[in-house]
This record gives structure tokens, C-alpha cells and sequence, in this order.
């Protein structure tokens, strides 16, 4: 690799890559010292593990060891491939997130845009204190609330039932009702907490954009939409890429805390599908194959959704 | 090394103890403790001249000084108690269950200096009242006895399964490991893969009490060995088998209101449902699964339908989801749930709502453990109630439910194949099957933690240290501290257990009336399966379950009809429910050849 560099005559010179490198060692020995914890812990913790995915090829026993466990080559993906519930714990995993991206990623941003027009700095604050506050109640806590709040009387039942017309037993036993219960729940626990980080994009517009779009007559809404959005597009669009790549995860603590049989049907997703075939047996090889599969999805996902915003709005994050 | 420090800590620690002689109480640190049972003895087989102790071959306690006149004692000597903690002398315990304690003491105190290390999973309780397993004053205690000293390897709190992994995987292994069915594929694949000793040979020689304990009934004997024939592990055996902890309970003052009998068919507990919403209990029956069956088939059973693997009246494996009458179930909970006699919200609510349901107006009966219920309807809000046994067809028909622990309980401990000394290690371990081991393991020391009452059994006295902790701990909390609560010994929990013996309490005898009066005899014994049977066992397992609970709760719900029973079987039989009883009728009957 050849790096054209300009030297102070002004006179363009291509140096040896490795020359510079050796210059800008010396002369930036400091800096690089400081960047070596970094690497040390990406070795460490992420790259020398990757090894391991070759468990899901193995029937792995901690005894025997890495070496001397017996290689099953695709069995385990097999095993995960063909069972009756594989379709329906992929399509949900899959729509959980996607109604996560719908709802989950936009109200964030809709609430920062909301804040950011409220000129009254301590309403301001307490609404932002009272959005947060839930990011910080324990899971277990939250879905206790959420049992209360949908069971048969509680306060969101008499909601819905005051909407539909009809009555209804504890909401959480309507497999139509997972989805929406569990997205909204997740809105209100993370809201608050995730609008931060526009709010904080939003203090770094240069308020001259304000006046210039007041002085051509824009209102308090097109200055929204001309002048705010579009100074925090490249956040949005980095958060986005992140949040499409993480479309097969999901955290089996909050389903399994929130689902039962009655749900299955839209709420039993991937990991909590192994997670109560673990229960039975602790199978290293099964999980690690099941991982791998739902991490290369999520990889190419992440890639595509990553290639075609750098083709269109020209933000990437490689 | 380390180990060595250790060790030679504790041999300087001894010396000193001896030469210092010290008259110490019970409560004294091990040394001088040491040196006292070594004066004890001497004393004791001095007195019966040229007694058995020192040539080895016949239990010393038999010939020891007579101390039956402990029993029923209230107000022991000094002297006395010395005698019971410190001696092997076992005079004064009594022969209290069917089968007798073997008291083989001919190993003990141990022939030489020995330190085991001992792994031992610990817990949130045991770790508040006992910060350091070293320090248990229980195991103290047994190091005394035995001669044998111990030095405990223990995982940090919530990283057990992690760290004992690693440990395998490591292939460094301790003396002996307790919890040892944490092994992935349990103990069969620990002794197959090279992690723990092949007991079976050395058993009659090293383990004489064990052996003789574990050979005294044949569920005993058969739940301790694998399919193969191979004594891996020294499994936790109880005197008996443990009461049944789970059932039908209904408030007192519902029986009173509506004057009914307690129902003993399913027609007479449907027309006491009716009668109790009549009186205004508006969800009488609290239907305490996420599924609609319970694992000692409350009201399931009486179909047949059995919440799980059980073995039928011909001795054949059978899955309760499955069987005939599954329909005629499914149909009454349905109607039952229409009527609005079971809770409104049983399919969704997880304990805590149960529980804030049970104790109001709306309930008249649960199903749940009498120790649970004990607690939230007696103590917390004075509600008496009385145990129904589970309901049947007919009138007259014997009830039955399926839970049954084979006399086999508490932890497996295993000897590993890295033991440096398993003479020793199994040494140790006998001693929990011997008379005097039975009364340190669940009873603790002598006069301040236990008496023995008239007929020989020790029990817990009103002042001592059990109700009368220094720090002020629950009892729930001590039972873990003057007691081995979990360990691999004779576990007598329904004498021991001070929870289940507490004063008032019927809980204990809601159990006894439950375990006496319905008959166990379809539960299916704890087989065991082959690593490949284990995997495919766990997979068809998930998708049986997961398809049961589904099509269950929703035909009670009346989200489906109960005609889509027929299509769940058909699912259930195209997924392989057939391979599934085959896996189990196959470990059973290997079970059944042990």
C-alpha cells in the first residue's frame, strides 16, 4: 500500500507505507500507547473467542475438551432448522423488531423534537427526569407492573375493553395483544433514556440555520422539518443501521418474563425457544450453533442496510 | 502449594492444640476439640477394658459406655455433652424408622493426617450465615469426628455452573465434589468420560455404612446406580419417602359458609365451586398453572390425563398429554372456566398475583404447597384450611397423584478421579450414612442445638440455639447454619426440618395425610438417559411441551374448541411423541433391570 503524502517543499512523494508508519510511531509514540488497552481488550475478548464458534460443529463436552469432542458437523443446525417451531420463532423474533423499528426507534426521536421546541427549561427537565425514570426500574419490576397493568380490571384492560366494547380476561392471554404490549412497554421503559442522544446532536445546531429559515418565513414546524431533522440525519441513520443489525436478537429475559402458552403464537422468539430446551439439557453445542445462525443473519442485514444508505445518503459506518 | 500451606497449617494448628491440653466447650475451635475426642476415647474404651477401639473390626460405639439415659433428657451434664459431641458412642440414638442406621465406626478417627478438598456449590442463605464453608460448624464437627480434615473449594454465588464447567474443563479436579449432578448428562457421563471414580468395586471395603444403607430397600438401591450397574455417586438417601408437598386446599370458612364436605369426586368439587361463588367467592377455584395441569395431577389425573411421563397400571411408559380421556378433561375445565369457577386470569399471572388472589375474597380454594399457603393464609391473614385429597371419577375410586421422590434426596457427592486418597475421601463420606452421622448432618451438635427426646430421635428444644440465634437469623435462614440442609447424607427433612416440625403448624401433617392416602405408584422413577437418547429426549421434549401448553390453555380458555384436541395429537404424533415414550420406555426398563 503506497500513501501519498506532501512534504513541505511541496512537491508530491509516495513513501513506503511501513516508513510512515515507523515515523508516526516515533513521533506519536504516546498516542499509540494509549490505543494499545483498546486492541488488547478486541483481541482478548472479541476476536480470540471467535474460535469457539466452531463449537456448533461439535458435540462439545467440557471434559473432553475442545480437541477430543466428537465433530457432528451441521447437526446441530439441522436440529434448529427442521424443528415444527423453527418458521414461527424466526418470524417472530423477526416482527418483534421490526414493530421495535416502527415504534421503538421513531418515538425517540419524535419525543427529542418535541423537547427540543419547550423553552421552558424546568418543564423541560422534569419531563426528560420522568421519561428516564423507567429506564432504571429492573426488568423484573417493569413486567410486574405490566402483569398488574393488563390483568382482568387492571387499568390498561379497562382501556381496551372501554375501546373495543367487549371484555377481556388478563390482556397478556391474547396472542394479538403480545406485539403491541410488548413494543409499547419497551417505548415506555427506554424512551426517555434514548432520546438523549438526539437531544444532544440537537444543542450542536448552529442557531444562525434558525434565523436564516425565520427571516425566509418558516414557522415553528417547517423549521422542525428543514432545519432540525435534517442536521441530525446522520445520527438518525448511524442509530438506524445499528438497530437493522440487531433485527435476530432478542433478549429472552423480557419475553419469558411477559409470555405464556396462551402466547406463543406471536411472543415465543428464538431465544426463548432455547432457552426452555436448555432447561432440559445443557447443550453448549446447540446454543452456540443457534447463535452463530441468528449472528450472520444479523451480520448481512447489517451489511446491506449499511451499503445502501452509503449509496444514497452517503453515511456509513464502514 | 497452596494447598500445602494449608495443610501444614492445620497439622501445626493440631499439635499446638494437643500439647495445650485445653478443657474446652462445645464450641471450641477445632484443636482443642481434637485433643478432647482423643481423651473421650481413650476414656470410653478404657472403661470397658479391653473394648473394641484400636483393632477396628467392630463398631465402637456398641461398645462403648451406655448412654441411653439420654434419651428424653432435658437438662444434660457438661460432662454428657462432651460425650455426645466429641465420642463415637451412639447408645443413646434410637432405631426410629423401618430400617435401621448402620453404625460401622471402624474407620474413624481416620488412620493417618488427611486433608480432602471439596468442592461445594454455596447459596445466597448458606453464605449469610455462613460466610466461609471452612468455618461450618457443622463440618467442623465431622472433621472431629472422623479425623479427617477438609478444606472446601467454593464457587462465587451465582457463578456455580460456570465455574464448575471450567473446572471439568480444566481437568483439575478436587477430592471430592458435592452437587456432583451438575455433570453435563449427569453422573453416568462423569464416571464414562473419566471425571469421577467408579465406586462399585471399592464400595463394601471403603463405604461398609453406604453400602449397607443403600442396600437396606430396594428403591434405594436401584435410584443410586446407573443403567450400567456402576455406582458413580453417594446420592443423598432419605429414611423414607418424602411427603407429598403439593395439593388441593380449601379455606375453612368456605366449607363452613356452604356446608358442604370436603369433595372427594369431580362432580363434588364442581358443585362445591358452585355452591362457594354462590356465596360470593367470585373465582373459587385458583388454577395455579400457565398450562392448566399441575405436576401431581390435581384434577387432571383423575382423567388420567397425567401432566407427564408416568408409568401406567401395565408398567409401561405413557404420556399424560396423550392418553383417552384427555378430551372429557379438556371439555369439563372448559365448561368449568365458562362458568367463571376458575380464576378469571390463571393462564397469565405469575406468582405474585397468584398469591394477592388467593388471600382475597374471591378465592376458596388453591392448589399449591401447604408450606406456601401456610404462610399467606394462616400467619399473614389468619385463614385456616383444611386438605382435599385429589379428586376422583367415581366415588369410592382410590385417588392417586404423581410425585414421589424414591426415597432418594438432597445432593450427590462424587469421589473424582484425581482423588489423592479415596480411601479417605470415601471414609468422609460414609460417615454421613452411619447413626452418628444421621444425627450431625440434620441435627447438629448436642446441647445447645439438639436433644434427644424419649425415643432416641434428637429433636430442636425451645431454648436452644435454633429458635435462639445470637444474630438473630430466621430459622429459615438457620436451618442452613447447625444443620447440613442439602448435602449427601441420610436426610431426615420431615424430623429435621424445623420449618416442617414448627410448633402449630398442620402443614406437615396436610403432607403425611396427602402422601398417606393417595397412592404414588404411576410416578415415573428418576431413569436416566444415554448423552444421544439426552439430546434427542430434550428436543422432542420442547416441542411435546411447547405444543401441549399451547393447545391446553387455549381449549380451556375457549380461544379453541375442544374437537382441536385431535389435531393436537395428530401434531404430537407427526413430531414424534411415539420416539419420545420410546426413549423413556427404554431408560425405564433399564431402570426396571438395575
Amino acid at each position: 500500500m503506497k500513501i501519498k503524502t506532501r512534504q513541505n517543499t511541496g512537491l508530491r512523494q509516495t513513501v513506503d507505507f511501513k516508513t510512515a508508519l515507523r515515523k508516526d510511531l516515533k513521533k506519536n509514540s504516546f498516542a499509540y500507547l494509549l490505543l494499545v488497552p483498546v486492541l488488547l481488550w478486541y483481541i482478548v475478548f472479541c476476536y480470540a473467542p471467535m474460535w469457539g464458534v466452531l463449537l456448533a460443529f461439535k458435540d462439545y463436552k467440557p471434559l473432553l475438551g475442545f480437541g477430543d469432542s466428537q465433530w457432528v458437523g451441521l447437526k446441530h443446525f439441522k436440529d434448529f432448522l427442521s424443528g415444527p417451531y423453527f418458521v414461527r420463532t424466526v418470524k417472530n423474533t423477526f416482527m418483534l423488531n421490526i414493530w421495535g423499528l416502527a415504534f421503538g426507534f421513531t418515538s425517540p426521536i419524535i419525543l427529542a423534537l418535541l423537547l427540543n421546541e419547550i423553552k421552558a427549561m424546568r418543564f423541560k427537565k422534569v419531563v426528560q427526569t420522568i421519561t428516564y425514570m423507567p429506564h432504571f426500574i429492573s426488568l423484573v419490576v417493569i413486567c410486574g407492573m405490566i402483569h398488574i397493568f393488563t390483568q382482568s380490571g387492571g387499568i390498561l384492560t379497562q382501556l381496551v375493553d372501554a375501546v373495543t366494547g367487549t371484555e377481556h380476561a388478563s390482556l397478556l392471554g391474547y396472542s394479538n395483544m403480545f406485539r403491541p404490549i410488548y413494543t409499547f412497554s419497551g417505548i415506555w421503559q427506554n424512551i426517555g433514556w434514548d432520546s438523549i442522544i438526539y437531544l444532544s446532536a440537537m444543542s450542536s445546531i448552529d442557531p444562525g440555520l434558525y434565523e436564516a429559515a425565520e427571516i425566509d418565513g418558516a414557522g415553528r414546524f417547517r423549521k422542525m422539518w428543514h432545519v432540525t431533522l435534517p442536521q441530525i440525519r446522520p445520527t438518525i441513520i448511524i442509530l438506524f443501521i445499528f438497530a437493522v443489525g440487531g433485527l435476530m436478537a432478542s433478549g429472552h429475559e423480557k419475553i419469558i418474563l411477559l409470555y405464556n402458552p396462551l402466547t406463543y403464537e406471536t411472543g415465543d422468539v428464538i431465544a426463548s425457544y432455547v432457552y426452555r430446551r436448555g432447561l432440559q439439557e445443557a447443550s453448549y453445542s446447540f446454543a452456540t450453533a443457534v447463535g452463530l445462525i441468528s449472528s450472520l443473519v444479523n451480520f448481512l442485514l447489517l451489511w446491506f442496510t449499511n451499503r445502501v444508505s452509503r449509496k444514497y445518503s452517503e453515511i456509513s459506518i464502514f | 502449594m497452596k494447598r500445602k500451606i494449608v495443610g501444614l497449617l492445620l497439622a501445626v494448628t493440631m499439635t499446638i492444640g494437643i500439647f495445650a491440653g485445653c478443657g474446652s466447650t462445645p464450641e471450641a475451635p477445632s484443636s482443642g476439640a481434637a485433643a478432647d475426642t482423643e481423651k473421650a476415647d481413650t476414656e470410653a474404651a478404657g472403661s470397658e477394658t479391653e473394648a473394641s477401639s484400636g483393632s477396628g473390626e467392630e463398631a465402637e460405639g456398641s461398645g462403648a459406655e451406655d448412654l441411653t439415659a439420654l434419651r428424653g433428657n432435658t437438662a444434660p451434664t457438661e460432662e454428657e455433652i462432651q460425650l455426645v459431641n466429641t465420642t463415637l458412642n451412639d447408645t443413646y440414638l434410637g432405631d426410629v424408622f423401618s430400617e435401621v442406621i448402620p453404625n460401622n465406626y471402624s474407620a474413624y478417627p481416620w488412620k493417618e493426617e488427611v486433608t480432602l478438598d471439596v468442592w461445594m456449590a454455596n447459596n445466597s442463605i448458606l453464605s449469610s450465615v455462613c460466610p466461609d464453608l471452612n468455618d461450618h460448624r457443622v463440618f467442623n464437627q465431622l472433621e472431629e469426628l472422623t479425623g479427617i480434615k477438609l478444606n472446601f473449594i467454593v464457587p462465587a454465588l451465582g457463578e456455580e455452573t460456570t465455574e464448575f464447567n471450567l473446572m471439568i474443563a480444566s481437568g483439575e479436579l478436587p477430592d471430592i465434589i458435592i452437587g456432583a449432578d451438575r455433570y453435563v448428562g449427569g453422573i453416568a457421563a462423569g464416571v464414562n468420560e473419566g471425571a469421577y471414580m467408579d465406586l462399585t468395586d471399592v464400595l463394601d471395603e471403603y463405604m461398609p455404612n453406604y453400602a449397607a444403607w443403600r442396600n437396606s430397600d430396594e428403591e434405594r438401591r436401584k435410584t443410586t446406580i446407573t443403567d450400567e450397574g456402576v455406582v458413580g455417586g453417594v446420592y443423598g438417601i432419605a429414611p423414607y419417602n418424602e411427603w407429598c408437598w403439593f395439593g388441593l386446599l380449601i379455606k375453612q370458612e368456605a366449607l363452613d359458609k356452604t356446608g358442604l364436605p370436603v369433595p372427594e369426586t369431580i362432580d363434588e368439587l364442581h358443585d362445591f365451586l358452585v355452591a362457594c361463588k354462590e356465596q360470593g367467592y367470585d373465582q373459587p377455584l385458583n388454577y395455579g398453572s400457565t398450562y392448566g395441569q399441575i405436576f401431581t395431577g390435581i384434577i387432571n389425573g383423575a382423567y388420567g390425563v397425567w401432566d407427564w411421563m408416568f408409568v401406567d397400571d401395565n408398567g409401561k411408559a405413557a404420556w399424560g398429554p396423550g392418553q383417552e380421556k384427555a378430551k372429557e378433561y379438556l371439555a369439563t375445565m372448559q365448561s368449568w372456566y365458562e362458568e367463571g369457577l376458575l380464576n378469571t386470569d390463571w393462564a397469565t399471572a405469575d406468582f405474585n398475583q397468584r398469591m394477592a388472589e388467593a388471600v382475597s375474597d374471591d378465592c376458596a380454594v388453591m392448589m399449591d404447597s401447604p408450606d406456601t399457603m401456610w404462610g399467606y393464609w394462616k400467619e399473614d391473614n389468619d385463614i385456616d384450611f383444611v386438605a382435599a385429597l385429589n379428586p376422583v371419577l367415581t366415588k369410592g375410586e382410590q385417588s392417586r397423584q404423581t410425585y414421589r421422590n424414591f426415597k432418594k434426596t438432597g445432593s450427590v457427592a462424587a469421589v473424582t478421579t484425581q482423588c489423592k486418597n479415596v480411601e479417605a475421601a470415601c471414609a468422609f463420606l460414609d460417615f454421613a450414612y452411619t447413626k452418628k452421622g444421621w444425627e450431625v448432618y440434620n441435627y447438629g451438635t448436642y446441647g445447645d442445638v439438639h436433644l434427644i427426646d424419649e425415643n432416641g430421635l434428637p429433636y430442636f428444644f425451645a431454648e436452644g440455639l435454633m429458635y435462639n440465634d445470637p444474630e438473630g437469623q430466621p430459622v429459615s435462614n438457620l436451618i442452613w447454619k447447625y444443620r447440613i440442609h442439602d448435602g449427601a447424607d441420610i436426610r431426615d427433612e420431615h424430623n429435621s426440618n424445623p420449618l416442617i416440625t414448627a410448633e402449630g403448624s398442620y402443614s406437615g401433617d396436610i403432607r403425611d395425610y396427602w402422601t398417606k392416602n393417595m397412592d404414588s405408584t404411576l410416578t415415573m422413577p428418576p431413569v436416566t438417559f444415554t448423552p444421544e437418547e439426552a439430546a434427542r429426549e430434550g428436543e422432542l421434549g420442547t416441542i411435546l411441551s411447547t405444543m401441549r401448553n399451547e393447545y391446553f390453555s387455549k381449549i380451556i380458555m375457549g380461544q379453541l374448541p375442544v374437537d382441536a384436541y385431535d389435531e393436537f395429537l395428530a401434531n404430537a404424533k407427526a413430531q414424534g411423541m411415539d420416539e419420545f415414550i420410546a426413549l423413556w420406555q427404554a431408560a425405564l426398563d433399564r431402570y426396571n433391570a438395575r
